[in-house]
């Protein structure tokens, strides 16, 4: 658990771990999978072949700029703007 | 699902749209709040549940009471709804929304704007790297998410969120390599008179000073990013001096820094997809962060039932837009004849003046946070302008030299501004080296012509469940 | 004094992929030719269509010229984006079924090779496809081209010809006499002996400034691009009805058509999305190829598209005004334009197209004998 990008002090809601691109990253209730991410040192993923903007974990951080969408459910959100919660299963690109 | 028609929907639950519904409420009108985020707030005052600030934070406590006022109001809400179209109906619109319980059909009287603001971004050689931000975004995850963008971070740009930003890093535990401001160190005070009138934030922008200069935080003036690139796995910032007009200026020290995180904006723009789509006016300000919708000193825009309220209407700040959001429910009241002239001059009358004053503060800030046209003019030809599609200044340069003249004939030629961004990272810059290659106007130039859906939704997420022998299929073509 | 210049043997109004593909002809005929266009090469349904080319969807007496058209589609290649991917129609019930089969049998009569495919044999070569197809046809000369690179191909094309281009001059106004025409515009007037309108939704405008009325109606045609998905469907798609069209990008995004209507013309400026035509558009889309649900939508806009009340084109001369011409309203005008704006060139040029035109005469003595029939008065 990187503790460092996180600041001290803040109450945060209760541990949480879910899965991206196969790992396992260490969360809080209440963080966005893009704040999760960037903490873990996710900063950015491959997105194969897929046509489109070069995937980072962060750039506006509002659901703007759509560089953090991936893939949840065989659906694509922004990172940016979904919560994390225990057991979410996250892919930087679609899983054929 | 449909809805029913409603007397006044709020899109956007911001300082304005906020206070807006929580006078709709007062004011007894049939109201609806639509906001994509999970709770009020805006970007301004934005929070997650279950985190709370580390340290004290007066814009926290400032979101706290809008949302609890917000909590008595007599109003439906839709929080999590994205709103991907909206038209005008018979009656006044149909907005289109997706959310958590899925799509959602809402009908109204009477619509009120209440967007925001969009970061301006300017690029600069490296700033798709990863590791590279925003400034607003910087402070989303510094306030919202309570975390550091990095623990050795370069913070660049203009304007007073250079400073929160920076001072929020240094308060967090981070450390900032270097706080890089365009401007020069006087742009603040020539502006004096108006600072004045708000002894409250310039005390609080000497805080934040303090607190950096204890941190024995480098602050560079008339300074910019030139070049970000990978080192390692982080990040190495080029920081070079400017003259006034943003470009390279030589004779003076560049700096070379190694650091985990980039954090660099310039200032608000209007969000003003929404008032587009919809065929309202709009008028180009710089003064009042570029962009912005036209409306009237009752929030009214050209557009019959159409209002605007916040920086959507010119970038202001925050203290300017609750009023506005008051003064456009309270004219949709007057012009649904549930409030007489009378009564309305008198509830309006106060927040006018109050509009006004906040304006000329925030105004003052809106002209601070900005960088040369030289910043644009100077960039090599194989920066990208264009992320979302990869597009380089030098193909932007070549179409403008074939002849194209305002952005769409560019969205035309090379692509740029057809991502999923909607072109909301690139136009404005594109926009400005427009104006340069062709001495036109920023009017003459134009905006993207605004397209449904407003942002990129699931097709099967607003095509819902549906019965194929249902669909309304027109007759077939003739043979 | 030097007087004048020469007028042009021809003036084009629109440089959309009639007005462009006359012009080439008559240039190549010996003509001296100007195209004016009020925006930019390939800015109106030229540019901004599904970019299907399908045979199809075209009515059973223009086959023989989309077969044409879609041969200088081929030929331009990657220039344009060509795609030679196959297309199959698919109907999902009995009435659809009877509907396909009886066109496409008309239709292959014409000379289109179209084949009845069963549902399975779609099924085997396309599993993205719905597993409620009832009837299916297909033809595998069907494909597609890149509606947004058509004006720099257009434009290209022109300027290797020699063929004078003006953008961003929009026809105000046109004086006839026996010298010809004269056109003003923002930048002045144009001289040409002989004119050709092919202004897309814009051409009863055109054709009123000299006096002619012609019943000139616009679509307001629904098209809708997606993100990138994986790459799941090769072939374009066709509904029965002619009410979808859904093609699969090389870069995974899908382009999602079918003449759903929007509201506005082209006086209002732009057409605008209605949401909920929209979203039946888009249900077809999904009932018909049930992947394409992963995707997210990135952007609808609208096109206009110019038609007359029997959907046959205006080819030919402009009734009552000597050396004038009309070229529009063409169904299915990005694939036949090649072929039929060369054909109506070659009238222009004096000699025999090689292909009957259709004579925009029909739709006036049409609106007279209407009025004709209009009850007296009192």
């Amino acid at each position: 658990m990187d503790a460092d990008l996180r600041i001290r002090g803040a109450e945060r809601g209760p541990a949480v771990v879910f899965r991206f691109d196969g790992r396992d990253v260490p969360a809080f209730e209440g963080e966005t999978v893009s704040a999760a991410l960037w903490a873990s040192g996710i900063r950015s993923w491959s997105a194969g072949e897929m046509a489109g903007p070069p995937p980072r974990a962060l750039f506006c951080a509002m659901g703007v700029c759509q560089q953090c969408a991936v893939w949840i459910d065989g659906t694509r959100v922004e990172a940016c703007r979904t919560p994390v919660r225990a057991g979410l299963v996250v892919q930087g690109r679609p899983l054929w | 699902m449909v809805t029913d028609l409603f007397d006044v929907a709020i899109l956007g639950a911001g300082p304005a749209g906020a206070a807006a519904a929580i006078e709709a409420s007062r004011c007894r009108l049939n109201a609806i709040l639509i906001d994509e985020q999970a709770s009020a707030g805006g970007q301004v005052y934005r929070c997650a549940p279950g985190i709370d600030a580390a340290h004290a934070d007066p814009d926290r406590e400032e979101g706290n009471a809008l949302r609890e006022a917000l909590s008595d109001a007599d109003i439906e809400r839709k929080f999590g709804y994205r709103v991907w179209h909206v038209e005008k109906a018979e009656a006044g619109f149909r907005l289109h929304a997706l959310g958590p319980e899925g799509p959602v059909t809402i009908t109204t009287k009477a619509l009120v704007v209440a967007t925001g603001a969009l970061e301006r971004y300017v690029p600069f050689l490296g700033w798709e790297q990863p590791g590279v931000m925003g400034l607003a975004s910087a402070t989303v995850l510094l306030k919202a998410q309570q975390m550091l963008p990095g623990r050795n971070v370069v913070v660049a740009g203009a304007g007073p969120l250079l400073y929160a930003v920076a001072k929020g890093i240094v308060e967090g535990g981070g450390q900032v390599a270097a706080v890089v401001d365009a401007q020069p160190r006087r742009a603040w005070w020539r502006h004096a008179r108006e600072l004045a009138s708000r002894p409250d934030l310039v005390k609080r922008g000497y805080s934040w000073m303090r607190v950096l200069r204890s941190a024995g935080v480098t602050v560079l003036h008339r300074y910019a990013l030139h070049s970000v690139v990978a080192y390692g796995r982080e990040l190495r910032a080029i920081i070079a001096p400017i003259a006034a007009d943003g470009s390279p200026q030589s004779g003076l020290t560049r700096y070379h820094v190694n650091c985990d995180a980039v954090c660099c904006g310039y200032g608000l723009m209007p969000d003003t997809y929404v008032t587009r789509l919809l065929g309202a006016a709009h008028v180009y300000d710089a003064s009042l962060g570029g962009w912005h919708v036209v409306v009237d000193e009752d929030q009214r825009c050209d557009v019959p039932g159409l209002y605007a309220a916040g920086d959507v209407a010119g970038v202001v700040g925050a203290a300017a837009a609750p009023n506005q959001g008051r003064v456009a429910v309270l004219s949709i009241a007057r012009d649904l004849r549930r409030l007489n002239d009378r009564e309305f001059a008198w509830h309006a009358a106060a927040d006018k003046r109050v509009r006004a004053r906040a304006a000329r503060f925030g105004k003052v800030m809106t002209q601070i946070a900005r960088i040369g046209d030289g910043a644009i003019a100077t960039l090599p030809p194989d920066v990208t302008m264009c992320v979302c599609e990869r597009v380089q200044k030098a193909t932007l340069e070549t179409a403008i030299g074939d002849g194209c003249a305002t952005i769409n004939d560019l969205k035309r030629a090379t692509r740029c501004g057809m991502g999923p961004c909607g072109g909301r990272l690139c136009e404005d810059a594109v926009a400005r080296l427009v104006a340069l290659k062709t001495s036109r106007s920023r009017a003459a130039i134009g905006q993207s012509t605004a397209r449904p859906p407003l942002r990129p939704v699931g097709l099967d997420a607003i095509a819902g469940t549906f019965d194929y022998d249902a669909l309304p299929m027109p007759v077939p073509a003739p043979l | 004094m030097s007087g004048y210049p020469p007028p042009f043997d021809l003036a084009v109004i629109g440089a959309g992929i009639m007005g462009a593909t006359a012009a080439l002809r008559a240039a190549a005929g010996g003509m001296r030719v100007l195209v004016l266009e009020r925006d930019v090469a390939g800015s109106g349904a030229s540019g901004v269509n599904a970019g299907t080319l399908s045979l199809q969807i075209k009515r059973v007496g223009l086959i023989p010229y989309a077969l044409i058209g879609h041969e200088w589609w081929r030929r331009a290649g990657d220039a344009v984006g060509f795609k030679c991917t196959g297309g199959y129609t698919l109907a999902f019930n009995e009435r659809e079924q009877a509907l396909l089969e009886e066109r496409m049998a008309r239709k292959r009569e014409a000379g289109a090779p179209i084949t009845l495919v069963t549902p399975s044999a779609v099924r085997a070569r396309e599993p993205a496809l719905s597993d409620r197809i009832v009837a299916a046809s297909y033809c595998a000369e069907d494909g597609h081209a890149d509606s947004t690179t058509t004006g720099r191909y257009l434009r290209s094309l022109l300027k290797s010809a020699n063929v004078e281009l003006r953008e961003y001059r929009q026809v105000r106004s046109i004086e006839s006499g026996g010298y010809g025409f004269r056109m003003t515009t923002p930048m002045g007037p144009i001289a040409a002996r002989q004119l050709l309108i092919a202004s897309g939704a814009w051409t009863s405008s055109v054709a009123a400034m000299l006096g002619v009325s012609l019943p000139v109606e616009v679509r307001v045609n629904t098209v809708t691009v997606t993100e990138p998905g994986p790459q799941r469907l090769l072939a374009g798609i066709g509904h029965a009805t002619g009410l979808l069209t859904l093609k699969q990008k090389s870069n995974g995004s899908y382009l999602i058509g079918g003449g759903w209507q929007g509201i506005g013309g082209p006086d209002s400026g732009n057409g605008m999305i209605v949401g909920e035509t929209l979203l039946q558009n888009l249900r077809l889309a999904r009932f018909a190829v049930p992947a394409i649900a992963d995707v997210r939508v990135l952007r609808s806009w609208t096109g206009f598209e110019a038609f007359v009340a029997d959907y046959w084109p205006l080819a030919g001369a402009l009734p009552g005004v000597p050396g004038a011409f009309v070229l529009a309203c063409v169904r299915g005008g990005y694939t036949i334009g090649p072929c039929i704006g060369p054909l109506v060139a070659d009238l222009i040029l004096g000699r025999e197209p090689a292909l009957p035109l259709f004579d925009p005469g029909r739709v006036i003595a049409a609106e007279n004998s209407t009025n004709a029939l209009a009850p007296a008065a009192g």
